[in-house]
């Protein structure tokens, strides 16, 4: 897409005061055969336009995805194709403040003292638990549903739970009413308003599990129903400043479970946040520049 | 309407009472938004709201510079409509900031949000401009009497800030805005006294009624906060609980207390990871959450049976008990209780807990809720209570431990989205931590535990360079030699760091079994006698450190693992980790814990400054009773650099703010210095001889006499423990005894130009002297019982306070009686503006050189004053009228 009808089009959707996406026409239900192209910008607005989907906001993903594969956020296919499905418009829609800021880098507010991690953030945490078919995976801190939108792009078997009951409410409704639309892809998820720390036990053990709340120690029960092998994700830290904490379960030789921490930045140092600078459609380098 | 006040002459007792009571309440309206902003969101831009909104006494002086004939000719008319207007705009103002607040966390990644500080900002200005007009017109009137105006302006400030301070224990901070509306009231109602307006009672009081209506019933009515909590706030959460219920709450000075019970409540802090497998479960529904002013939680941990207190064992706090047996011990911080818990469980014969906070001790003591719940922990017969902090009372008594705690002091240390407010921690400090090792029994463990979730790693790294070099200290009274077998040293990766050191050094037996419990929690050894480092990395990662903040190149690959550099090593005891052979250096898996062992290798063996600290990206500084910061880990140099990447030092943005605050309060306070000046250096002020030098000596007496203030309130926390009243006493004792020096200094007007350079001169020898020397005199004073260290305090205080009361007016009366007018006015504009530089000076000043440096720039402020004060006394020029 040319610069100019970017930014007109994106008048043009702001003038329509972004009623439009949850309202519009049906989108083209899920199935795992969907491969939305990576080849270029305009087949991918294309191929999503022809899902559905609202091309400015196709054209924004996009963007992203090209700033998050390019900042090493996001490189298994998986995780690509679990981006590029994934409408973060509609998770950022419950705060018409930020609902046309979805795909920045930055953590959004949506209400309840709770944010909307940037896409750079989920897209690694997503791609360093490399979820397989099949596995099962339990998020803590369902949030705005964005996180879990993408594990269930990877597996059918995603669980998540929000401790804050009407949060948990809204972000189902929000879910039923995605389904009807048509991203199917969310029959995945289960979920249940509760408090996290005791996890889901009746539907463990889980392969991996992502926890987005904050806590002074990382609750026994979730590493007890994580599986021998299994990884778990934590971000510690602020909104914004934070670091992800990645504990793996391993059985020793002498049958011994034991547990390791790192971070999801694989032990090394790097520039942290990466700051993508988007020149209307064209990646700028980035802000560490 | 007649008009019976003289003000030149002999105006009335109402009329001083008047003065003092609203120059009081504009005092009391300051701690009052301080108060809710550090309960509905982030104390520091409280300070950084309230600092600019004190402009409006630089506006009106500047205006009134101006248009000084148009004031004088209105003067009961501008004096009235700013009476009747003050008390309104606080009570409206202060719901109408409520409906606009803004969230610190989204200041950067938020358009939206710097507009709604600004709202803010004008919203608390207004009422500020309103008591500063009244101020401005009254002075103005009364310039040749100024000294006793201004004597009832420095007491009423100082007594009615002390009143706040007692108004706290009566109004939650919600409703604390009362507390200066009634000061308004009464200050108003006594100026109509004065001027025998009647209608002006009658108008006053029924505005205050309305004011108080609107403030108790609009929110209820119109379904809005009186002070909105930011969601972002701990006790937001709390609250969000479904089972949530507060079990108790109070206001006092002490800070706002409450206590949820929620099932959703869980607490271990630092626990091992390990406990999930050999723990059969946690104890359910341990803990009530402790909130002070929002902020928290801190875990209360509930009176366990034994059978419950195995997890104990999971948390870092636990290690001194593996080696001490039957120990007496001392908890130096109470808190929440879980260290005094640890310690009486784990086979303690005697604890003795100190407490700084009376608020917290008060609940334990005396709610029997949590009586019940704790199972009256603080009166149990095992348990002897301090009740002031416990680095005073370490240093004091002649009781020795065998082992000495400090964990994890102050709140669970969960994420503080806005950045940490810089605050004083005095119990972390190089002289409380050799104060701790010199109370330890030979054989004595002390043991300190501090959050590590900072990557890079920031505090535990000023924390260990903190207590090596105490040790030092230590280690050369006693003649001994190194300090190498003094420490064990382990860390959980964003998790805490836990520092042991042993008088008499550990015993290699001990280092094994120190080393077998550390493996069994999977924790990682930082350091221990004997340990190898390989010290290869530390370039690399103290450059990647940097780099981390300021990479300038194509970024690495950081995830997709190469042949050459596997990311995922297996941990220690996993098939194919490597084997740790005796001596062998540990395997670590993140830079922070190398660099961790790296630091203390350095440490221990010399070569800290030039190998880790100069290279690395963040102040390293160990924590002195002059330097007592967990905070400004910008190195100064950098500060520059950081402004396009603010995103990433998130948690420096209570220092960052400090610096703007700086920066824009020095723009402000010159535009508005200047602005008279730009109108009228040629016409109003180029009859006026000596106005540069007048300048400078106002511009010297404002940055001083808040600099000294504001930097004694920090010094006197050494002594007085808590901050607020800290903060009160200072208030009170300079104001009030400055004001008694204004009064006093009238005495001295005839001689001013032999008298005032002696006093110049008194005031900088004595706060040079003080500089160096009061903090042996707080630290001193700090063991003695509380009344008595308030009496000393202002003992102490009252010395330099009298004295820095006579610059001030003595010069202000000169300007007025030489009919100075415009200069006397714009003198005023120019103190005020500048005071509000000094304050936000202040904490900068203290974080870079130290608080003997902050009193020591405020007695050089009074050393420039001297030669200045010649240009004060300088006469208008012959034969040129003065008034424009």
């Amino acid at each position: 897409m040319k610069r100019r009808t970017f930014v007109s089009s994106s008048a043009a959707l702001a003038a329509a005061g972004f009623a439009l996406p949850a309202s519009a026409a049906s989108i083209k239900p899920y199935s795992w055969d969907l491969n939305p192209p990576t080849d270029t910008r305009d087949n991918f607005i294309a191929w999503g336009k022809a899902r559905g989907e609202d091309p400015v906001f196709l054209g924004q993903r996009w963007d992203r995805f090209q700033a998050l594969v390019r900042n090493k956020d996001i490189w298994g296919p998986a995780t690509i194709r679990a981006f590029l499905l994934t409408p973060r418009e509609e998770f950022a829609s419950v705060n018409p403040a930020i609902h046309k800021r979805a795909y920045e880098h930055n953590f959004l507010d949506i209400g309840y003292g709770v944010t909307m991690s940037g896409p750079h953030l989920q897209g690694r945490m997503t791609n360093v638990i490399d979820v397989k078919r099949g596995e099962k995976v339990l998020e803590i801190g369902t949030g705005s549903g964005v996180q879990s939108a993408y594990i269930a792009n990877l597996t059918e078997n995603a669980y998540t739970i929000e401790i804050i009951a009407p949060l948990a409410q809204r972000t189902r409704a929000l879910y039923d009413k995605l389904i009807d639309k048509g991203y199917t892809e969310y029959k995945h998820i289960k979920t249940k308003n509760a408090d996290g720390y005791y996890g889901w036990e009746e539907a463990g053990p889980f392969d991996k599990i992502i926890v987005t709340c904050g806590i002074d120690h990382v609750p026994p029960p979730l590493l007890q129903q994580l599986k021998t092998g299994g990884l778990m994700v934590i971000p510690v830290g602020p909104p914004g400043a934070q670091r992800v904490l990645k504990v793996s379960k391993t059985q020793g030789a002498d049958g011994s479970i034991t547990t390791s921490r790192e971070d999801i930045y694989g032990g090394k140092i790097v520039p942290f946040v990466p700051f993508t600078k988007l020149d209307g459609d064209k990646i700028a380098g980035t802000h560490n520049r | 309407m007649t008009v019976s006040v003289d003000l030149d002459n002999r105006p009335s007792l109402s009329f001083y009472l008047s003065v003092g009571l609203v120059a009081g309440s504009i005092i009391a309206l300051q701690i009052g938004i301080m108060r809710v902003f550090s309960v509905g969101s982030w104390a520091h831009f409280g300070s950084l709201v309230v600092s600019l909104a004190m402009f409006g006494f630089g506006l009106t002086s500047a205006v009134m510079c101006v248009g000084k004939g148009w004031f004088e000719r209105h003067w009961e008319g501008s004096i009235k409509g700013a009476l009747l207007a003050f008390g309104p705009l606080m009570v409206v103002c202060n719901l109408a900031a409520q409906q606009v607040p803004f969230n610190a966390i989204f200041l950067i990644s938020d358009p939206m949000q710097k507009w709604r500080l600004l709202a803010n900002f004008v919203l608390y200005f207004l009422p500020f401009l309103a008591g500063a007009l009244y101020l401005g017109v009254v002075f103005l009137k009364a310039q040749k009497t100024f000294n006793r105006v201004y004597f009832a302006d420095l007491v009423g400030s100082g007594l009615c800030g002390l009143s706040v301070l007692l108004a706290m224990y009566f109004f939650r901070p919600d409703d604390l805005i009362m507390a200066p509306l009634l000061l308004w009231l009464a200050g108003g109602v006594l100026w109509f006294v004065s001027t025998g307006d009647r209608r002006g009672i009658a108008a006053i009081v029924g505005v205050a009624v309305l004011s108080a209506v609107v403030h108790y019933a609009a929110p209820p009515l119109l379904g809005i906060p009186k002070l909105a909590v930011s969601d972002y706030k701990g006790v937001s959460y709390a609250r969000k609980f479904p089972d949530a219920v507060r079990t108790y709450e109070r206001a006092s000075p002490f800070g706002y207390l409450e206590v949820y019970s929620s099932s959703y409540l869980h607490f271990a802090p630092g626990q091992s990871d390990n406990a999930a497998f050999n723990l059969p479960k946690m104890p359910a529904n341990a803990y009530l959450g402790l909130y002070i002013d929002s902020e928290g939680p801190s875990g209360i941990i509930k009176n366990l049976p034994d059978d419950e207190t195995a997890y104990f064992k999971y948390l870092p706090m636990y290690y001194p008990y593996l080696l001490e047996k039957d120990p007496n011990t001392f908890v130096v911080q109470f808190g929440g209780g879980i260290s005094t818990a640890v310690a009486l469980k784990s086979g303690s014969r005697h604890v003795t807990v100190a407490e700084g906070n009376p608020a917290l001790l008060t609940a334990f003591r005396e709610d029997k809720g949590l009586r019940d719940f704790t199972g009256d922990v603080l009166n149990n017969p095992k348990v002897t209570v301090i009740d002031y902090d416990g680095r005073l009372y370490v240093a004091g008594t002649k009781n020795r431990y065998d082992v000495i705690d400090l964990s994890l002091a102050d709140s669970a240390g969960l994420s503080s989205p806005g950045g940490f407010s810089i605050v004083e921690k005095y119990s972390y400090t190089r002289e409380a931590m050799s104060a701790y090792m010199r109370a330890l029994t030979p054989g004595g463990i002390l043991s300190v535990t501090l959050w590590n979730k900072e990557e890079p790693p920031k505090s535990v790294l000023k924390l260990y360079a903190t207590m090596a070099t105490a040790a030092r200290d230590v280690a050369k009274d006693k003649g001994a030699g190194g300090i190498a077998g003094n420490f064990y040293v382990v860390s959980s990766y964003l998790s805490t760091a836990t520092v042991l050191y042993k008088r008499d050094g550990f015993t290699p037996e001990e280092i094994e079994l120190l080393n077998a419990h550390t493996k069994a929690m999977s924790f990682d050894a930082i350091y221990y006698p004997g340990i190898k480092i390989d010290d290869s990395e530390r370039a690399q990662i103290l450059q990647d450190y940097r780099d981390q903040f300021f990479f300038a190149g194509t970024p690495p690959d950081p995830t997709a693992p190469s042949a050459t550099e596997p990311n995922d090593k297996p941990p220690p005891g996993a098939p194919g980790a490597t084997e740790v052979k005796d001596g062998a250096p540990p395997v670590a898996r993140v830079p922070a814990t190398v660099l961790g062992r790296l630091a203390w290798h350095y440490l221990i063996d010399g070569g800290w400054q030039e190998k880790i600290a100069d290279d690395y990206v963040f102040d390293t500084r160990i924590l002195t009773n002059h330097q007592p910061y967990f905070a400004a880990y910008i190195k100064v140099k950098d500060l520059l650099k950081f402004t396009d990447r603010l995103e990433t030092v998130q948690d420096e943005w209570g220092y960052l703010l400090l610096w703007a605050t700086l920066g824009i309060a020095t723009v402000f306070a010159l535009t508005l210095v200047l602005f008279p000046v730009v109108f009228g250096w040629r016409t109003i002020f180029s009859r006026y001889p000596g106005k540069f030098g007048t300048m400078i000596y106002f511009l010297c007496l404002g940055l001083g006499y808040i600099i000294v203030e504001v930097g004694m309130i920090s010094h006197f926390i050494l002594a007085l423990s808590n901050a607020t009243v800290s903060a009160s006493v200072l208030i009170t004792g300079m104001l009030v005894f400055s004001g008694i020096g204004s009064f006093y200094s009238e005495r001295f007007l005839d001689r001013s130009r032999s008298f005032m350079p002696k006093v110049f001169l008194a005031i900088f020898l004595i706060l040079t002297l003080y500089a160096f020397t009061i903090d042996y005199a707080l630290d001193w004073i700090g063991t003695l019982p509380y009344a008595l260290r308030i009496v000393l305090c202002l003992a102490l205080l009252f010395p330099p306070a009298f004295l820095m009361g006579f610059p001030m007016p003595t010069a202000m009366t000169t300007l007025g009686r030489l009919g100075k007018d415009h200069m006397f006015l714009w003198a005023w504009g120019i103190n005020g503006c500048f005071s509000v530089i000094g304050a936000a000076l202040v904490p900068i000043v203290a974080t870079s050189f130290g608080l003997p440096a902050v009193v020591l720039v405020g007695a050089i402020a009074y050393l420039v004053a001297l030669p200045a004060f010649f240009s004060v006394l300088m006469p208008l020029e012959r034969g040129r009228p003065a008034a424009a």
